[in-house]
């Protein structure tokens, strides 16, 4: 069984069904794309892996490490080793990265019967984090998001993830609105933690630069709410020639993808 | 100068036509909710005579109720004021003062217990430099043209029955008195401390900053956390043991020229049923400056008259407020920003949540009385609402008699932000855990610019505890919604 499975997933919001029966199968070790056209449900998707309330699964069921957690709460599937880099990171005034970080470290250690983290241990996190990703150590003690810029932002879902050693993470289009600089450090993080800290990702964007920073080993094309093709990196080649139209006319009408 | 109505300051306190504050209705509500205006009852009468003036008052009025039509009232008539005593038998200092103030160095302390001063302690240094801290009731004795002088300069003494319950009745009471040039780095603690039900503590401060001094005043309202269904005397067998406590506080603090004090209230009157009823007025002498901060976070009926009044050119004020309501709390703060000359400076910034049946309501009021030119200020009330049945009104209004001035008040209501809490939520934090952290990065703003590390951890951690208390009621409103 693999870490994370997903099994023929419906969702819905209040206005419309968004995901119409996705399968996929994602391990620690593991990266993935996933791409899509604008409004084919990969925000969604990523949404609802963690639990937005706002989602409602109607049909199928999510899998991770052998639990089902279609119905677990957000903050469960955290700490159970999900992480979700979010597309549009809220700003949490009042709160700084450091704190904020020691908290929800603290947040899965005690929802695991452990201690809280020591400070010593928690500054030497801190800092291999904050060298991994080539951000100011002062970045830390300023307020979660809050007046970051983009790219601030993005750095800082990733800091957070190094910090909280997720098993498998799903970046949310982390690379929309990066400029290229921003870009090579987020997706030279993404691999490193692969590399050092075996890591499972499900990449998602609609683009295909981030690609040429972070391999994946497995490439799914989402539309319409269903994934129509899947296979490896070459797939990332073919929709830069192809683009997302000609996939659409061979597999858009085609409905669920043959296994 | 005639009584009000709704649209133009009057006269209150001393001043006024007695029988304007017993009217029901319009004049009662006009006369309440306004400005303190002119001299106080002081006005050059002794001690003795104030307290028989206030005692006729006392005599003579109803318990007050204050109301806004269609916003709130605030009715003291649940009050059994007969069942209360004013004990001045105290000796120990009571468990809830040691346990809550914080260990930190400090100027001085003074501890009062129901209806007794229990505890003066004055740093040695500063008593030799002529600081002075001491009962009011000493510094009449000791220092009485000093007190005499400044006494109830501001302060009325028959607006409402508690009021001049105050005036006539109070007794222990702190003073405190910083001499000209004098600068104090460490607080000065006022603690009123009430540890039983049936209790009317009439607790009166009276604090004076000379030409030039610096210092901090940090005001302690604390009581036991008793059970008001069962108190102690009603277990044991008194089936008819008050079940209530009362403090009816009046508070003057007057800044002389160039002198500057961070003024800070740290007020938690507990589970029990205490009520409180004050009037606080701070005066700003020229180019003085206050930065005052009163965290209102517990209580089971609370009325507080803050004015922070710039008296003289050049005055500068900061007037920050936090309250934090739970469970059946009713919380009514009045604040005023009075400006009675100019050039002057002020600054006004609350913010409040309330949870539960909690019931706040906050009326800030900017006045700028004729001739105060050049007058820059600004009034800002932030509330957030937490459960579905509390209940936030925030009231901000502008009274404006002179011409060359700027006076805007603005304001936020908020609920908490789901985006937000889904995104700590993604992070591990649970439901609660994420609202703690919304609802302290709200208040922290305020708490920070305490500039005061053991009394802001102390705010925080109350703050912790009051919405760790609503929890249920919290994920019930998120959930609903």
């Amino acid at each position: 069984m693999a870490d994370l499975e997903i099994k023929d997933l419906h969702v819905r919001t209040e206005e419309r069904e968004i995901l119409r029966g996705v399968n996929l199968e994602i391990n620690r070790g593991e990266i993935h794309a996933l791409m899509g056209p604008n409004g084919s449900g990969k925000s969604t998707l990523a949404n609802t892996l963690l639990g937005h309330p706002a989602y409602e699964v109607t049909e199928g069921s999510i899998t991770f490490k052998g639990e089902d957690i279609t119905a677990a709460e957000p903050h469960d599937r955290a700490q159970a080793g999900l992480f979700l880099a979010f597309q549009y990171p809220v700003a949490i005034p009042g709160v700084s990265v450091a704190n904020f970080l020691r908290m929800a470290i603290n947040a899965k250690r005690i929802g695991e019967g452990g201690e809280p983290i020591q400070v010593k241990e928690f500054r030497t996190q801190l800092q291999h984090a904050v060298e991994l990703l080539d951000v100011d150590r002062a970045f830390t003690s300023r307020h979660l998001n809050d007046g970051f810029s983009g790219g601030e932002k993005k750095r800082a879902e990733i800091l957070q993830m190094a910090m909280l050693t997720p098993d498998v993470a799903i970046l949310d289009e982390t690379d929309s609105g990066l400029d290229i600089d921003a870009l090579r450090t987020v997706a030279e993080g993404v691999q490193r933690l692969h590399d050092e800290q075996g890591l499972g990702a499900l990449i998602i964007t609609h683009y295909q630069r981030i690609l040429h920073y972070v391999k994946p080993q497995f490439v799914h094309i989402l539309m319409d709410g269903r994934i129509v093709l899947e296979g490896g990196v070459e797939l990332v080649e073919r929709l830069e020639r192809e683009g997302y139209d000609q996939i659409r006319q061979e597999y858009g009408e085609q409905g669920e993808l043959a296994a | 100068m005639s009584a009000g109505n709704g649209a133009t300051p009057s006269p209150a306190g001393a001043g006024a036509p007695a029988d304007v504050a017993a009217k029901p209705g319009r004049h009662r509500e006009a006369s309440l909710y306004h400005a303190l205006h002119g001299a106080g009852a002081g006005d050059g009468r002794s001690l003795a005579e104030l307290r028989e003036a206030a005692l006729a008052a006392y005599e003579r009025l109803e318990l007050p109720v204050w109301r806004r039509s269609g916003f709130w009232s605030t009715s003291l008539q649940s009050l059994d004021l007969d069942a209360l005593q004013t004990s001045i038998d105290e000796r120990a200092v009571p468990d809830v003062v040691t346990r809550t103030l914080p260990e930190r160095p400090r100027a001085g302390r003074i501890v009062q217990s129901a209806g007794a001063v229990v505890h003066v302690e004055l740093d040695e240094q500063l008593a030799e430099r002529g600081v002075l801290l001491c009962s009011l009731e000493q510094a009449f004795a000791q220092h009485g043209e000093l007190a005499s002088k400044w006494y109830s300069k501001r302060l009325p003494l028959d607006r409402h029955k508690l009021e001049a319950a105050n005036a006539a009745l109070w007794t222990g009471g702190a003073f405190l008195y910083v001499p000209p040039g004098v600068v104090v780095e460490h607080p000065f603690e006022i603690v009123y401390a009430i540890d039983r039900p049936g209790i009317a503590q009439y607790g009166r401060t009276l604090a004076l900053g000379d030409a030039n001094s610096e210092f901090r005043v940090h005001e302690y309202d604390l009581a036991e956390d008793f059970d008001a269904v069962s108190p102690p005397a009603r277990s044991a067998g008194d089936p008819e043991a008050p079940t209530q406590s009362l403090h009816a506080g009046a508070f003057e603090l007057y800044l002389n020229d160039g002198a500057r004090c961070r003024l800070a209230q740290y007020q938690d009157w507990g589970q029990g049923e205490v009520f409180d009823v004050s009037t606080r007025f701070v005066g700003v002498g020229r180019d003085a400056y206050c930065h005052w901060l009163p965290a209102l976070l517990g209580g089971h009926l609370v009325r507080q008259h803050l004015e922070l009044a710039v008296m003289e050119k050049g005055g500068d004020m900061a007037f920050r407020g936090v309250f934090c309501t739970q469970a059946d709390e009713h919380l009514d703060v009045f604040a005023v920003d009075l400006h009675e000359t100019g050039p002057s400076g002020g600054d006004v910034h609350w913010r409040g949540t309330a949870t539960g049946e909690s019931r706040a309501s906050f009326e800030g009021l900017i006045q700028i009385d004729p001739g105060s030119q050049r007058t820059h200020t600004y009034l800002q009330i932030h509330t957030m609402m937490l459960s579905p049945k509390a209940r936030i009104d925030a009231i901000p209004s502008v009274l404006v008699s002179a011409d060359d001035v700027s006076a805007s008040h603005g304001g936020t209501v908020g609920e908490l932000d789901e985006t937000a809490i889904f995104y700590m939520q993604s992070r591990g934090l649970d439901r609660a855990a994420a609202v703690r952290v919304i609802v302290e990065g709200f208040f922290e703003p305020l708490i920070a610019e305490l500039q005061d590390e053991p009394l802001a951890e102390l705010v925080r951690a109350q703050i912790a505890k009051k919405l760790a208390a609503a929890r249920e009621d919290i994920e019930a409103y998120a959930t609903s919604r």
